[in-house]
């Protein structure tokens, strides 16, 4: 084999960029971890825990005295976990039903005209900052959910408990969605156009009617696609801060199931929204380690996220297109 | 004629222009970050210091990030000056000075709609504590129902002060929706009919601010003393302020125009 001098000095540069992005990834995984630390050794187990009240708890560490050696930690950080969790999840799933059934629209049924309008236009809404939805969220939506959603009585019930004044996961979850479905919409679209055209018109000539078609053959050979949507969206939807904080309450509360509908009423913060607005405290050191602690569980959610798209994918396409 | 060699003619002239200008004056900077409730003061100071004899040959650069950006940043050396809203901590680090330049007024707000005018300790106290929970059992309250409380983060200058001299030593709700800023505290208030939070006294247009202990929430009052929600803002040096630093934070207290200033919308320094 003839090697190219040029050829090889670009391998060894793409190369050395590569290895750099690896190194700084790695770099900052470490730093953060290591700053997170003390956190979690001081609370242990526990720290994934509830009891008490977060807000009070972060409240305590960012007064904490200045001696090193009183150093406040305690925090049992249950309602802020739950709430990433709960929210992220709810979006994710309900955005996949949508995105799929779109998709199938655009690619199959949509006449060319609708078509031509419409990509373009989940394309650009795919690219609309979050504070944006944010905004439309907290003069729009918030206020109308307050009005006609949460009556006196239901305010009343929980009164002392926790506050319903519109801000809720509901809206939270409802923006969240719509933020990150045009993502998914445009994935699956590209994934289902390249979906050979001779797989489909097999079933067809097997007496299939488009829709059978379109689900039996094209979503089934897309469903790594679709994965790899839903992973995307999950990263997006775990890391959306600015948004969540605005419309979802911002209160280190854990919505209780067992209250019926309103649970969703209920207002919730998860941990990105913790970190973005406690963001003026980082200087306090117990306190910004505690936010370190936040964004390393972050860190590794997004990392076993990836894993897990992946092995899902890697199980899917042995019936399906292949490499993917 | 050629316009390349126009362009390259404006071209020579431009960069011609800036080595001229720096070289003409040696200008001192002063660097500032902090607070963002100061933050709107010290950019009306420097507009109006550079234009004055002493301020010529200052430049200023003014970032915001809140008081414990700002206290953070001067220790460590990366700005001349941190802005401040509130109070020094013991946990802040050694070495630093707070030099108090202004005051400012901490209003409670509730909705026009609902216009409580009256407040006294007690039942601030009550209410935020989250002790009475419905407007029925607060006097003066025309609206009726559940209370909805809108308070700031736990890292913000402005809670901070509400703790000290409103709450102590009472705790604030937990169940309380926490807002990042003023100006969110603002329009919360101002859509939710059963709203009350408290804002800098700049933040207070479109609600009805209430008095406290008899006294209502204006600038005369805070200018006069007789107000009790008032807070002291601090431009933070690293050590006592020397240099061109020490004749700005000299020319915020002392000069009138800046005095001027400072009563815009906020208690001066004297």
């Amino acid at each position: 084999m003839i090697r190219d001098r040029t050829d090889r000095r670009v391998e060894l540069l793409l190369g050395a960029l590569a290895s750099t992005i690896l190194l700084l990834i790695a770099g900052m995984v470490i730093f953060v971890f290591l700053k997170g630390l003390p956190s979690f050794t001081h609370n242990g187990l526990a720290w994934f825990g509830g009891g008490g009240n977060v807000d009070e708890q972060l409240m305590n560490i960012f007064n904490s005295p200045a001696n090193p050696d009183d150093y406040v930690y305690e925090l049992r950080a249950w309602p802020l976990l739950y709430a990433t969790a709960l929210i992220t999840f709810s979006a994710v799933v309900i955005s996949t039903i949508f995105a799929v059934l779109s998709a199938i629209f655009i690619v199959e049924f949509a006449p060319l005209s609708i078509r031509r309008i419409l990509e373009p236009v989940v394309r650009l809404l795919a690219a609309v900052p979050s504070v944006i939805y944010g905004l439309i969220g907290i003069l729009v939506v918030v206020p109308w959910v307050h009005e006609h959603l949460i009556s006196e009585e239901r305010k009343e019930s929980v009164a002392y408990v926790i506050q319903l004044d519109g801000t809720s996961i509901l809206v939270g979850i409802l923006i969240l969605t719509i933020m990150i479905c045009p993502i998914m919409i445009a994935i699956i679209v590209d994934a289902l156009r390249s979906v050979p055209a001779n797989w489909t018109q097999g079933a067809a000539a097997l007496g299939v009617n488009r829709w059978r078609a379109m689900w039996t053959v094209s979503v089934r050979a897309a469903r790594p696609a679709i994965v790899a949507a839903a992973v995307l969206a999950s990263a997006r939807a775990l890391g959306e801060a600015i948004m969540l904080s605005m419309v979802a309450g911002s209160v280190g509360f854990a919505p209780n199931p067992l209250d019926g509908l309103t649970f969703f009423l209920e207002p919730a913060r998860p941990l990105a929204s913790t970190i973005v607005d406690n963001a003026e405290g980082l200087s306090v050191v117990p306190f910004g380690q505690t936010m370190y602690a936040f964004a390393s569980i972050l860190l590794v959610s997004s990392a076993f996220l990836s894993f897990g798209g992946w092995a899902a994918r890697r199980s899917l396409s042995k019936y399906t297109l292949g490499a993917r | 004629m050629n316009s390349k060699k126009f362009s390259l003619a404006w071209l020579l002239l431009a960069l011609a222009a800036l080595v001229v200008v720096p070289a003409a004056q040696a200008k001192s900077t002063i660097t500032i970050s902090g607070s963002t409730s100061v933050a709107p003061l010290a950019t009306l100071w420097a507009q109006k210091y550079v234009k004055t004899k002493a301020g010529k040959n200052v430049k200023f650069k003014i970032l915001q990030g809140g008081s414990d950006v700002g206290i953070s940043d001067v220790s460590r050396g990366r700005v001349t000056v941190g802005m401040s809203s509130r109070d020094p901590k013991p946990s802040d680090p050694g070495g630093i000075v707070f030099n108090r330049i202004a005051k400012d007024a901490i209003c409670l707000a509730t909705n026009p709609a609902n216009g409580v005018s009256a407040f006294d300790q007690a039942l601030v106290q009550n209410i935020f504590s989250g002790k009475v929970r419905s407007w029925d059992q607060v006097p003066g309250a025309k609206e009726k129902g559940t209370i909805d409380l809108f308070v700031r983060t736990p890292a913000s200058g402005t809670q901070d002060a509400f703790d000290k001299i409103f709450m102590s030593p009472e705790k604030i709700f937990s169940g309380a929706s926490q807002k990042a800023s003023n100006g969110l505290v603002q329009q919360a208030i101002q859509r939710d009919k059963a709203g009350i939070g408290y804002v800098s006294l700049a933040f207070t247009k479109g609600t009805t601010v209430g008095s406290y202990k008899g006294v209502p929430c204006t600038l005369r009052n805070a200018k006069s003393g007789q107000y009790g929600g008032v807070r002291s803002f601090y431009f933070v040096t690293r050590g006592a302020a020397s240099g061109p630093v020490k004749k700005w934070i000299s020319w915020t207290r002392n000069n009138k125009a800046a005095l001027k200033i400072a009563a815009s919308e906020w208690v001066p320094f004297k």
